[in-house]
């Protein structure tokens, strides 16, 4: 899921200071899980917006914010509400703002939160991050750990000099993410394979911005 | 006579550092030039040595070189890309800089631009392979040059890592990248290191011993507990204990060039790779203490 975390309510309310009337947007997805964009977020956030003088029009977490046509079907019922609004403030990711962005030109956006990484949630409300979403996936070589983003420095083939203990220089709670691989591999009896493979630069081509995909047919090639 | 047929002849070979400074007052660097100068078979320019911005190694590698020192260029791969790696390798053959030190690099949290984006496009053994094809006249994507280089490349070691295995496989990775002399990180332990030395004496490269002298048993203790892959034995720390305050510095000196006297006269390694850290002026001291002046 993509972690997220709240941005500084003041920062915020600086932000939107000449705006009046205000339309919240959350996701019952990922922000929910971070604690970022579900109801009670939302609930909160109104009532930090009424107590500077605000007025709050509507609110509505979004089943999917990602998803932009969804969305937007589902906000048809609030067209009232947003009418009224100058200003949306998107409690979920920034992929979430975006749709808002799309779908309301005239309106000013706001992100409630910070966007951080693709991570996994290892226990409630902690999260970690595994996959840097690089293009071009290398953990079959790697034991199934991914080094471009286990390791600070996204090395490929083996510990630096910074590890200590089999931990990271940057941080003693990181565990070097070559040491890792290497135990793995050592239990999954693919050691030869660490040693005889030197792993390639990688081709950050497939990480340019701005990355788009069509991944469904289209129609005409179906029949 | 050039670093690698000095190493190649059979020598036991002395290389210290020169770390550039930050800011363009270069007094004290050409002072500790002046120092080594005659003194050792080459000197190390330092790449941003712990992310901390100074002069870059390429320039200060050149003014080695018109101060009569055989620079080693160190290059990280934190600070450049492909492109740029590439771009200075070339830079630095064609001024005349024979030899080139690969390393990742520390990271920018060590430094002093914590902010910084780190690079790392490319990691050691990747840059030890880059160095290899530009030798042979061909760049990374494999285009063909006009002209190319003729690197004497090395790259780095850690005897005490722990664990040692993945450290070990990664010193072959780096051999058959092309690396063709390794300066270890700081060793206190001989014994150990000789072991070491049992598995290095299975490949075709040359090995120097790093040496990084105590100043006190605290320094000991700090290096125990702080720099990764260095491990200082509790019997130099009561040594250097016993020393007192005011005998701990010759005493470090002693326990150093007593260790390299041992490496040379048993033949473990190589040469000898002295980190003074400031103290440019003992080096020829211990050298000499070691017997090597």
């Amino acid at each position: 899921m993509i972690i997220t975390k709240k941005r500084d309510l003041k920062d915020l309310l600086e932000n939107v200071k000449n705006y009046r009337n205000f339309f919240l947007i959350g996701c019952s997805e990922c922000a929910a899980l971070c604690g970022t964009g579900g109801e009670p977020e939302l609930k909160s956030m109104k009532e930090a917006l009424e107590a500077e003088g605000k007025s709050v029009t509507g609110t509505f977490v979004a089943k999917t914010g990602c998803q932009v046509l969804g969305t937007k079907v589902e906000l048809k019922p609030f067209k009232e509400a947003m009418d009224k609004t100058d200003c949306i403030i998107v409690m979920s990711c920034g992929a979430g703002t975006q749709t808002a962005v799309e779908l309301y030109e005239d309106k000013a956006v706001f992100s409630a939160n910070d966007s951080l990484f693709l991570g996994n949630m290892t226990r409630l409300q902690i999260f970690d991050e595994r996959c840097s979403l690089c293009g071009k996936c290398i953990i079959d070589q790697t034991g199934g750990i991914c080094p471009i983003t286990a390791c600070p420095k996204g090395i490929l083939n083996g510990p630096c000099g910074g590890c200590k203990d089999g931990y990271c220089e940057i941080s003693p709670d990181i565990k070097c993410a070559w040491v890792r691989i290497y135990e793995r591999m050592k239990k999954l009896d693919k050691l030869q394979e660490f040693c005889e493979v030197t792993i390639e630069a990688k081709d950050w081509s497939a990480s340019q911005k701005p990355r788009a995909l069509t991944a469904r047919k289209e129609k005409k090639n179906e029949f | 006579m050039s670093f690698k047929d000095i190493l190649n002849s059979g020598k036991f070979v002395v290389t210290a550092e020169v770390g550039p400074p930050k800011g363009t007052d270069i007094k004290e660097m050409i002072h500790h030039m002046e120092i080594l100068k005659g003194k050792v078979d080459a000197v190390n320019v330092t790449d941003n040595q712990s992310a901390v911005m100074r002069i870059c190694s390429m320039a200060v590698a050149k003014i080695a070189m018109e101060h009569g020192l055989e620079p080693i260029f160190q290059m990280t791969c934190r600070d450049r890309n492909r492109i740029g790696l590439q771009s200075d390798l070339l830079g630095a053959s064609i001024l005349g800089i024979k030899n080139v030190l690969c390393m990742t690099g520390d990271h920018v949290s060590a430094g002093d631009h914590k902010g910084a984006k780190p690079v790392y496009d490319v990691e050691s053994v990747q840059l030890l392979k880059i160095v290899d094809g530009l030798n042979n006249g061909k760049d990374m994507s494999g285009n063909e040059m006009k002209g190319s280089t003729d690197f004497f490349q090395g790259a780095v070691v850690t005897p005490e890592a722990n664990p040692i295995e993945p450290q070990l496989i990664k010193f072959e990775k780096k051999i058959r990248a092309g690396a063709k002399f390794f300066q270890t990180q700081a060793i206190y332990d001989i014994e150990k290191f000789k072991d070491f030395m049992k598995h290095a004496r299975k490949f075709p490269v040359k090995i120097l011993a790093g040496f990084v002298v105590l100043k006190s048993a605290g320094m000991a203790n700090f290096l125990n507990n702080n720099v990764p892959g260095i491990r200082v034995p509790q019997s130099l720390i009561d040594e250097l204990k016993a020393a007192g305050k005011e005998k701990a510095l010759d005493t470090g000196m002693n326990i150093t060039a007593r260790h390299i006297k041992q490496l040379k006269e048993e033949k473990i390694c190589d040469g000898v790779h002295i980190m003074a850290i400031g103290m440019e002026d003992k080096v020829p001291v211990i050298m000499e203490m070691a017997g090597l002046l």
